[in-house]
């Protein structure tokens, strides 16, 4: 039996719903096959008030383990570094979270903003907002860059808005069924079996991109949505593509571009207006390359591509 | 209207374009629509010009030629918005037929 407290910060609740919705495995399967013991969720949590501290304390005295401490949203530090903002339980989030990740064997941070910050540390950062060990693209965040939970392991990482749901369940069963030694990490701490491919992996609109055809407008099944409505798929880490929605569907399959939810930056350039659904380019060239390409070798690509591309690729294919 | 009606109406706006370039319409070449704020500035004006083809050509700043800014050569044929096989613009503002050698300033790739 592992136990799990899921607490949660600066946040929408997003990734509570996600949670909620996982189907490979289900939240339900967590308790039922897995042997995870969900001691307090904000959704699922029994306990209220005076017994809500007396468990939280129990935990942070080692009166009982705490295995797993999922964290979904931001440390918020606001006012002044005090963190009044954002209170739970009769005290200040962040001094939950300091004592709380003191003791767990794991830490896990689910979402961008407990990941890097996400929206709530956009500038201007009104909430002084911090993700657990990172801020944006820089390492640190609230806990610290050299932080390690009991168990070893950095804060384990698992960005979205929202984190897909089974994300979430997988990573919390490869944690609580001890293989949470086997995870391998990239950069940002992101389990690398999720996150070393891209978005665009398994896009239906790839040949779309392949051919150079872009579509130009919402709603088009045709063309590709990253030279034109700010796509980010090529350069997201993310497999969108490959484990989808529902099971069915994912975000550049119905039609609206990847924002690039899983990377540091994101929102990027801080949804200033104009920036969003709309590729930013300098003398007309793309500002942001899909990974690993430059900018010579984009435009000799894109040339070479339009003039080889075949008709039907003008056409939309969709429609009979 | 057929592809062949809608082929040889889009032959006929090319001609005129053609023809308004080659008599010496003035279009605004420069600057370049450079920065993302440039280009979002000449598609507002192309916008509610959107019957008028001499205004779309100007605010355009199109080209019988191509145009080199930022040591690429800019035309029609590399450009994003052209479609090959039917020597067309879809940038929706725009939506005009082209030839391959033509150039405008919202060129990009």
């Amino acid at each position: 039996m592992a136990n799990l407290l899921w607490l949660q910060g600066g946040a929408c609740s997003g990734n509570t719903m996600s949670f909620l919705n996982a189907e490979e495995p289900s939240a339900c399967d967590l308790v039922t096959d897995f042997g995870i013991n969900i001691l307090w969720h904000p959704s699922l949590g029994l306990e209220l008030g005076e017994n809500l501290q007396k468990m939280l304390k129990a935990l942070t005295s080692g009166a009982l383990p705490l295995d797993i401490f999922v964290f979904e949203g931001t440390v918020v530090n606001a006012p002044n570094g005090t963190g009044e903002w954002n209170r739970f339980a009769g005290r200040p989030m962040r001094d939950w979270v300091t004592d709380l990740c003191k003791v767990a064997n794991f830490v896990v941070a689910i979402g961008d903003c407990a990941t890097w910050g996400g929206i709530p540390a956009t500038a201007p950062n009104p909430s002084d907002s911090q993700g657990l060990q990172f801020l944006k693209r820089s390492h640190g965040g609230y806990l610290g860059k050299d932080f390690k939970s009991k168990a070893g392991l950095p804060v384990i990482n698992v960005p979205g808005c929202p984190a897909h749901p089974d994300w979430i369940t997988q990573i919390v069963v490869a944690v609580a069924t001890g293989r949470g030694g086997d995870l391998a990490l990239d950069e940002f701490q992101r389990p690398k079996t999720f996150f070393t491919s891209f978005t665009q992996t398994g896009c239906t609109r790839n040949m779309h991109f392949a051919y150079k055809v872009s579509a130009t407008e919402f709603g088009q099944r045709k063309g590709c949505l990253f030279y034109d409505l700010g796509c980010r798929g090529p350069m997201t880490h993310s497999p969108c593509n490959r484990i989808l929605w529902n099971r069915q569907s994912s975000k550049t399959r119905a039609g609206m571009p990847c924002l690039g939810c899983t990377e540091p930056e994101f929102p990027f350039f801080d949804l200033a207006p104009g920036t969003v659904f709309k590729t930013q380019t300098v003398m007309g060239v793309p500002k942001d390359m899909p990974a690993g390409v430059d900018k010579t070798g984009y435009i000799k690509l894109t040339a070479a591509a339009k003039a080889a591309s075949p008709r039907w690729a003008e056409q939309d294919i969709f429609v009979v | 209207m057929s592809a062949l009606a809608n082929a040889q109406d889009e032959a006929e706006t090319r001609e005129d374009i053609r023809a308004y370039l080659t008599e010496g319409l003035k279009t605004e070449v420069f600057p370049r629509a450079d920065t993302h704020e440039r280009v979002l500035e000449v598609t507002a004006r192309l916008r509610p010009a959107a019957g008028d083809l001499r205004a779309k050509l100007v605010i355009g700043g199109f080209t019988l030629h191509a145009v080199e800014a930022g040591e690429i050569e800019q035309s029609c044929e590399t450009c994003m918005y052209f479609l090959v096989h039917r020597r067309f613009c879809e940038l929706p503002e725009l939506a005009l037929p082209v030839e391959p050698e033509w150039s405008c300033r919202l060129w990009r790739i």
